[in-house]
């Protein structure tokens, strides 16, 4: 049995399942997935085999552990094929379909989760920093203007308090910064602030010292 | 053989250097640079060794004068071996600098300094493992117990090789630095620095730049912002990997003093001014001394000599240089330099700039800017060459024409001399008050004039600890050093030039020609403008050669109060000295200097007016 038909059986009994709330029957198989029934019960009877579903007194299909975890995966992965083919290529949602069907299969997870992320963050032009901050490593831009108004800056920060670095927005000082280890993803903590908003945070072990100007073009989020 | 020290700021990589070298140390401008290079020679095992303490820097890829310095060092194999000073307090960070000097693959071995302050902080550093993942030998060490210090030269001479080092890049960035090896040919260090915008290979950049601009738009981050994010990912991997912490143990923080607002801006205030007093008092005393000493045993047993007129009037120009220099250098420059090493060492300059910054964003400029306004308390010329420190032209030009009118060394000998001794020394101090308004009242007009944009103070706050005297003498004595070489050759020269214009007559020529100005306006004798003159050269000069040309060293019997306050006030604001005159005009050009040098005299001139008429 070719792993891309497997992976067919699996999805389809996934999604079934989760849609209507009980596992399928040997007919809602054949249905789904628009195969001969002599094939159909051939298969089946060889993924139960092979442990990745037991088919129950009743005929329910019910999926085991290994068949839940690769169904969801290529599910994952169709979906956000799907989404990739049509809201950044701009294809029709039915062929994005059928091609995302045929690419799901031989795409590797990486590219999947490269993918997704892509997905995730804000377009570029929109310049808002990354929502994402499991992601935000890979997803704030360097360069952007504050412009919504739930961007928190290290210069909005009180003493005392541990945030985390989202993004830096401005060219010329960023080297320093970056330098320093003011790098999205990087734990900082305040350990002064003067009433103009000059702060001292620490960032590695180090004291730095930064002015107002320089504080408000650090994005931070608290986690 | 050459070795070279590379590191952080403030990992005690001087202070190595220091221990390895001696005293014997000399200081060389790197060419094309401001940036200086300490090198100096040791011997071991009958071998020459010269050690060359390169700058402090963060990176190797910024473009900073002492970051570009360091990178074309190491491009052009600038040293035989390299030695990376690493601060163990700080190992993370510091690891950033290797794993990006690692990649040049040249024969090195590290440091971990500071050992001694991280094992207080509750810091085990595993130098073993980080040997092994490095690549290279590893020596902990405290260059200030002198722990180690003996064993750097043998490791390094036995056993440096090249890192091997593994940082893993994001894949579009290590695709990018592969397509530009094939295409253009270039080492992979070249290459990331090509992509993030620096280098001096235009080509490659160019190259570069398409391929990088595609990167940004894909991660939606710049190159340099992905590159330091690996470099920092990998650092910490290898920190978390050879640092272990204990519990912290609780001490009390000086800086929760010393950086609130409440009691840390007077305190600052405080230092500051007793440093200023400390450096007024102690210097006058012993400039007296020096002085009487010199005159009384060297110049008075000259001048009985018989030789002729010309050979007597060009020696005593000399003889006077040397008075004047050694009566201003000890005194005055040395005391300010000793206390300013002790600011310096005990970390409290970078608690000064921090507490600074609010005031100094209201002149135009931020907290850092402080630091070249109180080395200029000591000698205008390093204060100049402090700059750089400042990253915008506009804040450059600001805080240059403010450095030109801080009471320097010399211009506190003229307050000395002149106001405290003969009118009184509340008047010697608000001559100071009237300076620091000038000041002020300059800086909020030419923060409005000047064009660019404001940038702010980004600084690392060095560590507090308690200075030692050993090391504050030493690092005094290198800059006063410095001052010796650079500025005694030119006041000795320009004293033998003076000295021939007025064996020839020429001072007379232009006393009587600037005369009515001299009189009129400023209400002071006529050879009061040669002594001005004369300031140009050296500011003390104008104190001495008033003295000279009065015929008498009792000043308050020639001149009354006023005349003598006129002219130590126009003469502290005039023009800054030629010294001055020649570092601005390398660090700033032409027409910055010829503007500073232009309101100076305007502003000493206008000021000298006023009080004329407003005392008469």
């Amino acid at each position: 049995m070719l792993p891309s038909l497997r992976e067919d059986y699996l999805e389809a009994i996934l999604l079934y399942t989760s849609r209507h709330l009980t596992p399928p029957s040997y007919h809602d198989v054949v249905i789904a997935l628009r195969l001969p029934e002599p094939d159909v019960s051939a298969h089946l009877a060889e993924l139960a085999a092979a442990g990745d579903l037991t088919i129950s007194g009743t005929g329910a299909i019910v999926l085991s552990q290994t068949g839940q975890e690769t169904g969801q995966r290529v599910i994952k992965k169709h979906e956000t094929l799907q989404c990739f083919l049509t809201e950044i290529l701009g294809m029709d949602s039915s062929s994005a379909s059928n091609e995302a069907c045929r690419i799901e299969h031989a795409v590797s997870d990486e590219t999947i989760d490269r993918l997704g992320n892509y997905l995730r963050a804000p377009p570029l032009q929109e310049g808002k920093p990354g929502n994402h901050p499991e992601n935000a490593v890979y997803h704030s831009s360097c360069i952007q203007n504050d412009t919504d108004g739930i961007s928190l800056t290290l210069a909005d920060c009180e003493e005392g308090d541990r945030v985390f670095v989202r993004s830096i927005s401005g060219r010329s000082c960023a080297k320093r910064l970056l330098d320093l280890g003011v790098v999205p993803g990087q734990p900082v903590s305040i350990k002064r602030k003067l009433s103009n908003r000059s702060l001292v945070v620490q960032v590695k072990a180090c004291d730095v010292a930064l002015s107002p100007e320089i504080a408000s073009a650090i994005f931070v989020e608290h986690r | 053989m050459k070795i070279a020290l590379l590191g952080n700021p403030g990992v005690g990589k001087s202070l190595i250097f220091n221990q390895l070298t001696g005293l014997g140390v000399e200081v060389n401008k790197y060419p094309g640079s401001t940036v200086t290079l300490e090198c100096g020679n040791v011997c071991y095992k009958k071998e020459k060794i010269e050690l060359i303490d390169l700058p402090g820097v963060y990176s190797l890829d910024g473009n900073s004068e002492e970051e570009v310095l360091v990178r074309r060092f190491l491009e052009k194999k600038g040293a035989d071996i390299i030695i990376a000073v690493l601060d163990a307090t700080k190992l993370e960070r510091n690891l950033y600098l290797l794993a990006q000097v690692a990649e040049y693959s040249q024969p090195m071995i590290a440091l971990v300094n500071r050992i001694d302050d991280a094992e207080s902080e509750g810091l085990v550093i595993d130098t073993g493992r980080l040997a092994e993942i490095i690549g290279i030998d590893v020596l902990p060490t405290a260059a200030s117990l002198g722990k180690n210090i003996d064993r750097i030269l043998p490791l390094a001479l036995s056993s440096a090789r090249q890192p091997v080092l593994f940082i893993p890049y994001d894949h579009h960035v290590e695709a990018a630095t592969r397509t530009l090896e094939k295409t253009m040919g270039t080492p992979r260090y070249k290459n990331l620095l090509a992509l993030q915008e620096e280098g001096d290979e235009l080509a490659l950049r160019d190259a570069a730049s398409s391929i990088a601009a595609e990167i940004k738009q894909r991660h939606r981050m710049s190159v340099s912002q992905i590159i330091a994010t690996n470099r920092h990912n990998f650092a910490r991997t290898v920190a978390e990997e050879v640092v272990k912490k204990s519990p912290e143990k609780r001490q009390f923080d000086l800086d929760r003093v010393l950086t609130r607002a409440f009691p840390g801006i007077p305190l600052l205030c405080l230092i500051l001014f007793s440093l200023l007093l400390a450096v007024f008092v102690i210097g006058s005393a012993m400039e007296a001394f020096i002085v009487q000493t010199f005159t009384a045993y060297i110049i008075n047993p000259f001048m009985t000599l018989t030789i002729s007129p010309l050979f007597q009037r060009l020696g005593f120009s000399v003889l006077v240089a040397l008075e004047a220099g050694l009566g201003i250098a000890f005194p005055f420059v040395f005391t300010f330099y000793v206390g300013l090493s002790i600011l310096e060492d005990t970390g409290y300059m970078t608690r000064a700039a921090f507490l600074a910054d609010r005031a100094m964003h209201r002149i135009g400029l931020h907290g850092e800017a402080l630091i070249p306004m109180v080395i200029g308390f000591g000698c205008t010329v390093p204060a100049v060459l402090s700059l750089r420190i400042l990253k915008t032209r506009r804040e450059q030009t600001i805080a240059a024409f403010l450095i030109t009118m801080v009471p320097c060394s010399a211009r506190t000998v003229v307050i000395a001399g002149i106001v405290a001794a003969f009118v009184g020394i509340f008047w010697a101090f608000s001559i100071y008050l009237i300076v620091f308004i000038l000041i002020i009242l300059t800086a909020v007009v030419l923060s409005r004039m000047t064009p660019g944009d404001q940038f702010g103070m980004i600084v690392e706050m060095s560590p507090l600890k308690m200075p030692r005297a050993r090391f504050v003498l030493q690092k005094s004595w290198l800059r006063i050093k410095e001052f010796l070489f650079i500025a005694m050759p030119l006041l000795i020269a320009t004293s033998i030039v003076l000295g021939l214009f007025q064996y020839f007559g020429m001072i007379d020529a232009f006393q009587q020609a600037v005369a009515p100005i001299t009189v009129s306006l400023l209400g002071l004798p006529a050879y009061a403008s040669t002594a001005l003159l004369f300031g140009i050269f050296r500011k003390e000069l104008a104190f001495e050669t008033l003295a000279v040309l009065a015929g008498t060293a009792d000043l308050g019997v020639v001149m009354t109060s006023v005349q003598l306050y006129t002219f130590a006030l126009v003469s502290v604001l005039f023009i800054p000295c030629i010294s001055t005159i020649a570092v601005l005009y390398r660090q700033m050009g032409a027409k910055i200097t010829f503007l500073a040098s232009l309101y100076t005299v305007l502003l000493g001139m206008m000021i000298g007016v006023l009080i004329n008429i407003l005392m008469k």
